[in-house]
């Protein structure tokens, strides 16, 4: 999903330069293996506004019953039991989300097996930098 | 300094080469997380949700008393309003009033200005960290921020309008976009929170006008108590005899009145509505999971306690068996947090670092948060884990 990203995110021109890079990108990589890639650039590509759901039967629907109102971190950061997930949807469906009663029960399972209480925590992103609040603001940094 | 750039500090000669590597080769590599998304006026804050805007300010900048506004937690509940027009805009003051009043931004600012320090929290603050999980943003440590916030007295407009005897509570409306049947983000507070000295339309945040993200051209100010009840971008204020009836009076903003089992269902019945903070302190550095070198550590963060005073914040730098109390920072006000910090003689090994605030009115920091089915006033002694090489 990443490499996907990456390219779609990079200007256009630069895909032409590819090939006369590539042996120095197969260096690069094994630096990016031993430290956090941002951490090459001061000022790091740019990432999604917006987060998209998980691969699934439900995808769709789901994108078009959630995220009519809200983006998909709102989804991507809960872990639920299915009772809790239950609650949720049948809170939003009152709310305006357009669930079929057809999809219902697959809806929930969905989120359920997606976000559960068990999955990793969700890394949120940060917003870009500002370097003059940012040195503003440093009075006392960690030591 | 953000942490990126501390870390570039921190690289060798070699890497720091490496860094100055042609960054047309940025692009060629796959792309892991920690990338960033622009959002003007923002700076490095976590972003929970882009749409609706729901930004948590990191731990590593409560380095500062008044935090910049850039470094501001942001809660929306639903979407800013897409038009604010200084010119246009109007707040009306009606319900319970003798005068029903309509006042323009000018008409607004001429009712005097005063200026409070105010920390405010998320209700939901830290709620990622209550087990069993729980729904809602998944906030960490940082909805919580604070400013000098100025504007005239909500007093003073009420006032203007001459409450009747019959006003007990006051409701605000703001401009806030609200998507499909969602209820709308309206609030009350009790008239005499209302009619406090301390209790502002605020226009003006650390000097400058309200950011659209923080509310502007005027939001509630409620000093010390959850963050909910300051609603942003107002457009009405209405005198009310009785608490307001709405989603976000109840079942939402509520807690439990007696401790409840981690996972167990409350009835509505048997909860009451969220008002002031509680006491709390966050160690905002040495950053939880970091490496530090044998020698003197500064163990440093914030505090706060709503309407309350914070009299004493404590280090254990063994798990809790025993606590030295820390320096409070001089810069103090009523509702705003202190800074703190902890001079530790480190020697090389692993530690959890603890903190524990108390406050006037003699409550503190539990080791275990009171665990409610929305996850609000998260307030455990707080714990960074370290290594000391």
């Amino acid at each position: 999903m990443f490499r996907n990203r990456g390219f779609v995110n990079s200007p256009p021109g630069r895909r032409g330069l590819f090939p006369a890079v590539f042996g120095a990108a197969v260096a690069m990589a094994i630096l990016a293996a031993v430290m956090p890639f941002w951490a090459l650039s001061d000022r790091p590509l740019p990432a999604k506004a917006t987060e998209d759901l998980p691969a699934g039967a439900m995808q769709a629907k789901a994108t078009t019953a959630c995220l009519e109102c809200h983006e998909a971190r709102i989804i991507l950061q809960q872990r639920l039991s299915k009772g809790a997930w239950t609650k949720e949807v049948d809170k939003m469906v009152k709310w305006g989300a357009v669930v079929d009663a057809n999809d219902h029960d697959a809806l929930i399972d969905y989120l359920s097996t997606n976000f559960g209480p068990d999955q990793p925590a969700y890394e949120a992103p940060r917003t870009a930098a500002d370097r003059n609040t940012s040195e503003k603001s440093a009075a006392r940094p960690s030591k | 300094m953000s942490s990126r750039r501390k870390f570039l500090k921190q690289m060798s000669g070699a890497a720091l080469a490496a860094a100055a590597a042609p960054a047309v080769l940025t692009w060629a590599l796959p792309l892991p997380q920690g990338q960033s998304v622009e959002v003007p006026g923002e700076d490095g804050m976590i972003l929970r949700s882009f749409r609706f805007t729901d930004l948590e300010t990191p731990v590593e900048y409560f380095n500062s008393w008044l935090t910049p506004v850039p470094h501001f937690f942001v809660r929306n509940h639903m979407h800013e309003p897409s038009e604010l027009n200084a010119d246009d805009w109007r707040l009306t003051i009606g319900g319970e009033v003798e005068n029903p009043v309509t006042l323009k931004l000018a008409e607004l600012s001429k009712l005097g200005t005063h200026a409070v320090v105010n920390t405010l929290e998320c209700a939901g603050n830290g709620r990622s960290l209550q087990r069993p999980q729980v729904p809602g943003i998944q906030w960490g440590k940082g909805a919580v921020s604070t400013a000098r916030f100025s504007g005239p007295r909500l007093r003073d407009v009420l006032q203007r309008a001459a409450v009747k005897s019959s006003g007990k509570h006051v409701m605000f409306r703001g401009l806030d976009e609200v998507p499909g049947k969602v209820p709308p983000f309206v609030r009350s507070i009790p008239i005499e929170k209302a009619l406090d000295s301390d209790t502002l339309l605020a226009t003006h945040m650390n000097g400058a006008a309200l950011t659209k993200h923080h509310g502007f051209p005027a939001r509630a100010l409620v000093p010390g108590w959850i963050g909910a009840a300051s609603c942003k971008w107002l457009t009405e204020i209405k005198v009310l005899e009785n608490e307001f009836v709405g989603n976000f009076m109840s079942p939402a903003y509520r807690f439990p009145n007696q401790p409840v089992k981690p996972g167990d269902a409350v009835k509505p019945e048997d909860t009451h509505p969220l008002t002031a903070l509680n006491v709390k302190s966050v160690i905002s550095g040495p950053a939880d999971g970091a490496s530090v070198k044998a020698g003197n550590v500064n163990v440093h963060g914030a505090a706060w306690a709503g309407e309350a005073d914070v009299v004493k914040v404590e280090v254990s730098t063994d798990g809790g068996s025993t606590w030295t109390a820390a320096n409070l920072s001089h810069e103090r006000a009523r509702y705003a947090w202190r800074l703190w910090s902890y001079e530790w003689k480190a020697q090389g090994g692993n530690y959890a670092i603890l903190s524990r605030a108390t406050d006037s009115q003699g409550r503190s920091q539990p080791a275990v948060p009171a665990w409610n089915p929305s996850g609000y006033l998260y307030n455990a002694v707080d714990q960074v884990k370290l290594h000391v090489s």
